[in-house]
């Protein structure tokens, strides 16, 4: 599969779109398991009360990749990058487009590797751009039969 | 130790390191929260039928326990960018460490790079990454 072909057809196109409503007890819950002990995150009547800048990484569109993407193996969860923009209120409703951002390859011992960055961007009801999480899979391309 | 300001910062200074809460629990109370209720997270027999050694952590919920670990070095410092490799399972109930380490400085925008890593008992590396820091004070 020809990478720069890939890219043509499928990079900065929006394939998902899903809505979520971001929850105090979630938001505060996710603080507490993970440890943290900066007030802003774990206590709710702090004035700057807000989710833990990692707390979008949870959000899953309905597909990881475009619909009409073809089946080159297993996608695999390679890794995450969250770029938060504004902080993330109790309460606000989040809508998030996903698109492809980035296609590579690497090569390795056991042969070609192909990663694909899946971007989700989170914007509030108006239209803020509040958060950026990258997705990277990897997929180990199957050997030619 | 805890910073507050841009310049009290040192190239190779060490973020405080901790133990975090990788129990079957606490692990649960992520997966609840995060609505990641997969049985290879939260039950170690279900995780066996998948292949796995036992039950793992969830790649977000290590993210967000290197986060943390930014946090309690610097309360009032804001996350730019944190991006995370998940390089092997983090195995729940067993011990880990995280650790940071101050790799760059940039006193244009009063912000530093901090490399970051999960490791096991052994030594092994499950998880690595980067953060971009930004000081406000």
């Amino acid at each position: 599969m020809e990478i720069e072909g890939l890219k043509r057809r499928f990079l900065n196109l929006d394939f998902d779109e899903r809505s979520f409503e971001v929850q105090k007890e979630a938001m505060l819950e996710f603080a507490a398991a993970c440890g943290e002990t900066a007030p802003r995150y774990t206590d709710p009547a702090h004035a700057d009360f807000q989710a833990p800048p990692t707390f979008c990484a949870r959000f899953h569109g309905r597909r990881m990749l475009p619909g009409d993407f073809p089946t080159l193996g297993i996608p695999l969860d390679a890794g995450k990058a969250v770029m938060p923009q504004q902080p993330i209120r109790a309460g606000v409703k989040l809508v998030g487009k996903s698109h492809l951002h980035d296609i590579y390859e690497k090569t390795g011992r056991t042969g070609r590797m192909i990663f694909l960055v899946s971007r989700m961007e989170l914007y509030d009801e108006g239209q803020a751009l509040v958060s950026i999480v990258d997705s990277r899979l990897v997929i180990r391309e199957r050997p030619a039969a | 130790m805890t910073v507050r300001r841009f310049e009290d910062v040192e190239f190779g200074a060490e973020l405080p390191a901790f133990e975090p809460d990788t129990g079957i629990e606490n692990v649960r109370r992520f997966a609840r929260a995060a609505e990641m209720m997969a049985g290879r997270f939260i039950d170690h027999a279900e995780a066996r039928k998948e292949g796995l050694p036992g039950a793992i952590v969830p790649g977000v919920m290590s993210q967000g326990i290197l986060a943390a670990m930014i946090h309690r070095w610097a309360p009032d410092a804001e996350i730019v960018k944190i991006d995370t490799v998940f390089r092997a399972p983090v195995m729940v109930d067993e011990p880990h460490r995280v650790n940071g380490v101050v790799t760059d400085l940039d006193a244009e925008t009063r912000s530093v790079e901090v490399d970051l890593t999960v490791t096991n008992q052994a030594g092994e590396t499950r998880v690595l990454g980067t953060a971009r820091v930004r000081f406000l004070g």
